[in-house]
C-alpha cells in the first residue's frame, strides 16, 4: 500500500528527522500556542478592561458580550483543531483509509454531513441572524406550508385565506418554521440552539476526555495505591447519578447552562478513565512499548505517544455516545422547567410549546426533530467510527 | 480467594460508598443556605417583624445551631434509621410520601422491565440470524429509533396522537382504578411503549452484536451438523453465552432510563410515582423530601451496580475476582 509513497524508508534522510525531532514542539504543539496566546490576551482584556455587561468587542462594532462559556467553546475548538483535525491533515494516507472504511456505512456519512451543517450554522448563524425576539401580536404562526385558525393567532404575518367560513393563517417566509407563543422567530431559536448543542458537545468533550485519559493513564502506570484510590473514586462516581445530582444541585444553589456543563463535564469521566486504564495496562506489554522503553523514552513520552493515541478509538466512541445523553438531560431539565431559561436552547422552545400541543404542534414537533436527529446522527457516527478506527473492538466495546 | 469472598468484599464496598454518597449530600445540604430560615426571616420581614431573630429561632427550632459533628451524626443516623424526616409539602413523613408514590411507580416500571428483558434479547438474537437482510437493517432501525428518541418528546407525541386526536387513551391518569383491571392497563400502555423502545435499543444492538459472534462459533457448527433443531441451537446454545454480557447491559440501561427518563415520563403522564414526586418536591423547596428521593435514587444506582458486578461474575466461571 505504501510502496509508492514518496516516504520509502530507503530514500528518507535520517539525520533531517533526527534535526526536526531536536526541535522539540510539534506542529500541534505550535498551533495551540498560536492560538491560545491571541485566547489569553483577549480574555485578558475582556476581564481586566472591559466591564462585565459590556460587548467585548466593542471596538469593532460587534455587540456581543462574550461569556465564560464562549471562552471554553474557543478553547475547546482550538484543541480539537490542533488534536482532531490536524493530525487527519498531517497522515493523509490514514486519512484516506479511515475515510475509506468509514464510507461503507452510508448513514454514517449523512449522519456526518448533518452534524457538520449543525455545526457551521450554530458557529456561523448566530453572527447572521439576530437572536429571536418577543413579539406578542405574531404568536403561533404556522411554519410554511402550514396553516393555523385566524382565532389562535393575533396577526397574520403571511397571507389570510377563507375557508369554509373560517378565516386560516397561512406560513410565510419570515417565519419559515413558524413562532412560539410569544412570537419568538422558531427558525432562529433552533439556529441559537445548534450553537449551545455545540458548546455542550464540544466542552463537556474537552473535560471528559482531559480528565479521563489523565486519570486512566495515572492509574494505569502508577499501579498500586495509585490505582487503588483513583478506581475506586471512579466507582463512587459512577454510584452517583449525574442527573440526580444535578438536580440536587439545582435545588440548592440554583444553576444555569455553565454550571451544567461543567458539572456534567467533571462528573462523566469515568468510562473514559477506565478504557484508557485497562488499554494502557494491556498495552504495556506490547512489543512497540518494550521497544520504546528500551531506546530509552519517558514514562511520559510513552503515555502521550503511545498509549493516549492507541485508546483513542475507545475514547471517540465513548464520547459519541456521551454527548447525545448530554444533549438529552438539557432538553430534559429545559421540559421540566430547570434549565437555563436565559438561553434558547432546543429544549426551552420544546418546553415552551407544550400547552399548545393540540392547535399548534409545531413548536415542539420542530427542536423535538433536531434534537432525535442529532442524538440519532451521534449514534450511527459512533457506530461507524468504532467500525473504522478499531475493527477488532466490535464485541468488546458495549 | 473465592467467590464468597469476592461478594462480601463487594457488598461492603457498596456500603462504604452509599455511606461516603450520603456524606457528600450532608456537605452539599450544610453549605448551603437553608430555604426554611431564608423562608422565615422573609416572612418576619414581610409581617413588620425581626428577620435575623425569626431566622435564628428557625435555626434553633430545626436543630441548626449544634456543632458540626453533632449534626452530621445525627444526620447519618437518621439516613440509616430511615427517619428521613417530615415532608412539609405532603404533611407526613418523607418515607410514608415516597412509599406511596413507590405503589404508581412499580405499577409501570415491572411491567416495563419484564418486556425489556424479555424482548431486547429476542429481537437482538432474531436479528443476528438475519444479518444484513431487511429485517435486520428494520431491527437495528428500530433499535436506534428507540435509543434516539427522547422519551419525553416521544410521550407527547403519543399522548397528542392517541390521547387527543384518537382518544383511545385517556389523557389523565386516574390513579383510583384497580392494579389490575383494563382500564388500568389502557392507560399505563402508552409510558410503558415509551419506556421499551427506550431500552430495548442499546440492549437490542448488544444482543446482535454478541450473539452475531457466537453464530459461526465451532459449537454452534457442531450443534447444526448433529441435526439439533434450528430453535434449539438459538435458545440452548446462542443464547446463553449472549446472556453474559447482556445481563449487566440490561441492568445498566434500565438503572440509567429509571433515574433519568421516568422521571419525565412520570411528568408526561401525569403518573403520581416517585419521579413526580421529587419533581415537586423541588418546585415546593420542600428539602426532606428532595434529599430523600436522591438519596434513593442513588441507592438504586449503587444496589443496580452491585448486582450487575455479581451477575457478571457469577454468570461467567471465567472471569477472574483476584484483579477487581
Amino acid at each position: 500500500m505504501a510502496t509508492d509513497d514518496q516516504a520509502r524508508f530507503d530514500q528518507t534522510d535520517w539525520e533531517e528527522i533526527d534535526e526536526s525531532v531536536d526541535h522539540g514542539l510539534s506542529a500541534n504543539t505550535k498551533v495551540v500556542l498560536a492560538g491560545l496566546v491571541p485566547l489569553v490576551l483577549l480574555y485578558a482584556y475582556d476581564y481586566t478592561l472591559v466591564g462585565q455587561y459590556e460587548p467585548t468587542f466593542g471596538f469593532v462594532g460587534w455587540g456581543y458580550s462574550v461569556t465564560q462559556l464562549d471562552w471554553l467553546f474557543a478553547l475547546s475548538l482550538l484543541l480539537f483543531g490542533a488534536y482532531g483535525a490536524l493530525p487527519l491533515y498531517q497522515a493523509p494516507r490514514m486519512t484516506k483509509y479511515y475515510w475509506g472504511e468509514f464510507k461503507r456505512n452510508r448513514p454514517a456519512v449523512v449522519s456526518l454531513a448533518f452534524l457538520a451543517g449543525i455545526f457551521t450554522m450554530g458557529l456561523l448563524g448566530p453572527l447572521v441572524i439576530s437572536p429571536p425576539e418577543t413579539d406578542i401580536l405574531i404568536p403561533y404562526q404556522p411554519p410554511l406550508g402550514f396553516t393555523i385558525g385566524m382565532e389562535s393567532v393575533v396577526e397574520c404575518a403571511g397571507p389570510v385565506t377563507e375557508a369554509g367560513g373560517q378565516r386560516v393563517c397561512h406560513g410565510s417566509l419570515a417565519h419559515p418554521f413558524g413562532t412560539t407563543g410569544s412570537g419568538k422567530d422558531i427558525f432562529r431559536s433552533v439556529v441559537y440552539g445548534m450553537q449551545i448543542t455545540m458548546k455542550i458537545a464540544f466542552i463537556t468533550t474537552l473535560i471528559v476526555v482531559t480528565i479521563g485519559s489523565a486519570v486512566g493513564t495515572v492509574a494505569a502506570y502508577g499501579g498500586g495505591m495509585v490505582d487503588e484510590i483513583l478506581m475506586r473514586y471512579v466507582d463512587i462516581q459512577q454510584s452517583f447519578p449525574t442527573f440526580i445530582a444535578y438536580l440536587l444541585i439545582l435545588y440548592i444553589f440554583g444553576g444555569g447552562i455553565a454550571l451544567f456543563i461543567l458539572l456534567f463535564g467533571l462528573f462523566s469521566w469515568e468510562g473514559t478513565a477506565r478504557y484508557v486504564r485497562s488499554n494502557a495496562l494491556a498495552k504495556v506489554e506490547e512489543e512497540y512499548v518494550k521497544a520504546t522503553q528500551l531506546t530509552g523514552a519517558s514514562t511520559y513520552h510513552i503515555v502521550r505517544r503511545h498509549l493516549v493515541p492507541n485508546t483513542a478509538s475507545s475514547i471517540i466512541t465513548d464520547v459519541t455516545l456521551l454527548i447525545p445523553a448530554f444533549i438529552l438531560f438539557e432538553a430534559q431539565l429545559a421540559f421540566l422547567g430547570l434549565g437555563d431559561s436565559t438561553i434558547p436552547s432546543w429544549g426551552q422552545v420544546l418546553a415552551g410549546g407544550r400547552d399548545a400541543l393540540p392547535y399548534a404542534p409545531w413548536v415542539t414537533l420542530i427542536p423535538g426533530l433536531f434534537i432525535f436527529f442529532t442524538i440519532l446522527a451521534f449514534n450511527f457516527l459512533g457506530d461507524a467510527l468504532l467500525d473504522a478506527l478499531n475493527p477488532q473492538a466490535e464485541a468488546e466495546s458495549e | 480467594m473465592g467467590l464468597g469472598w469476592y461478594i462480601t468484599r463487594r457488598v461492603g464496598w457498596a456500603v462504604i460508598v452509599t455511606f461516603i454518597i450520603v456524606t457528600v449530600t450532608w456537605a452539599l445540604i450544610t453549605a448551603a443556605p437553608n430555604p426554611a430560615v431564608r423562608q422565615a426571616a422573609t416572612q418576619a420581614a414581610l409581617d413588620g417583624g425581626n428577620p435575623s431573630a425569626a431566622a435564628e429561632r428557625v435555626r434553633e427550632l430545626r436543630g441548626l445551631n449544634a456543632p458540626l459533628h453533632q449534626r452530621y451524626i445525627d444526620y447519618m443516623v437518621n439516613v440509616y434509621t430511615l427517619d428521613w424526616g417530615w415532608s412539609t409539602m405532603r404533611s407526613q413523613p418523607v418515607t410514608e410520601a415516597m412509599l406511596s408514590a413507590l405503589y404508581y411507580t412499580v405499577q409501570y416500571s415491572v411491567p416495563w422491565t419484564l418486556f425489556t428483558i424479555l424482548l431486547a434479547p429476542a429481537v437482538g438474537l432474531y436479528s443476528a440470524a438475519n444479518q444484513y437482510s431487511w429485517k435486520d437493517h428494520l431491527a437495528t432501525g428500530f433499535a436506534f429509533f428507540g435509543y434516539a428518541i427522547p422519551n419525553f418528546f416521544f410521550g407527547i407525541m403519543l399522548l397528542l396522537l392517541f390521547g387527543v386526536y384518537l382518544e383511545w387513551i385517556p389523557i389523565t391518569y386516574n390513579s383510583d382504578v384497580p392494579v389490575f383491571s383494563l382500564e388500568n392497563a389502557r392507560q399505563l400502555i402508552v409510558p410503558v411503549f415509551v419506556l421499551v423502545t427506550g431500552s430495548i435499543g442499546g440492549t437490542m444492538r448488544v444482543a446482535r452484536n454478541e450473539s452475531a459472534e457466537f453464530i459461526s462459533a465451532d459449537f454452534v457448527k457442531t450443534a447444526n451438523a448433529k441435526g439439533v433443531s434450528k430453535l434449539r441451537v438459538y435458545a440452548r446454545h446462542i443464547l446463553r453465552p449472549t446472556m453474559v454480557p447482556l445481563s449487566t447491559t440490561i441492568v445498566g440501561q434500565l438503572l440509567a432510563l429509571f433515574i433519568g427518563a421516568s422521571l419525565l415520563v412520570e411528568i408526561v403522564f401525569g403518573i403520581p410515582g416517585l419521579g413526580r414526586l421529587t419533581f415537586r418536591a423541588i418546585i415546593a423547596q420542600d428539602t426532606n423530601l428532595v434529599l430523600g428521593s436522591t438519596l434513593f435514587f442513588t441507592f438504586i444506582a449503587t444496589i443496580g451496580n452491585l448486582i450487575q458486578d455479581l451477575v457478571y461474575t457469577v454468570l461467567d466461571p471465567r472471569i477472574s475476582f483476584e484483579d477487581r
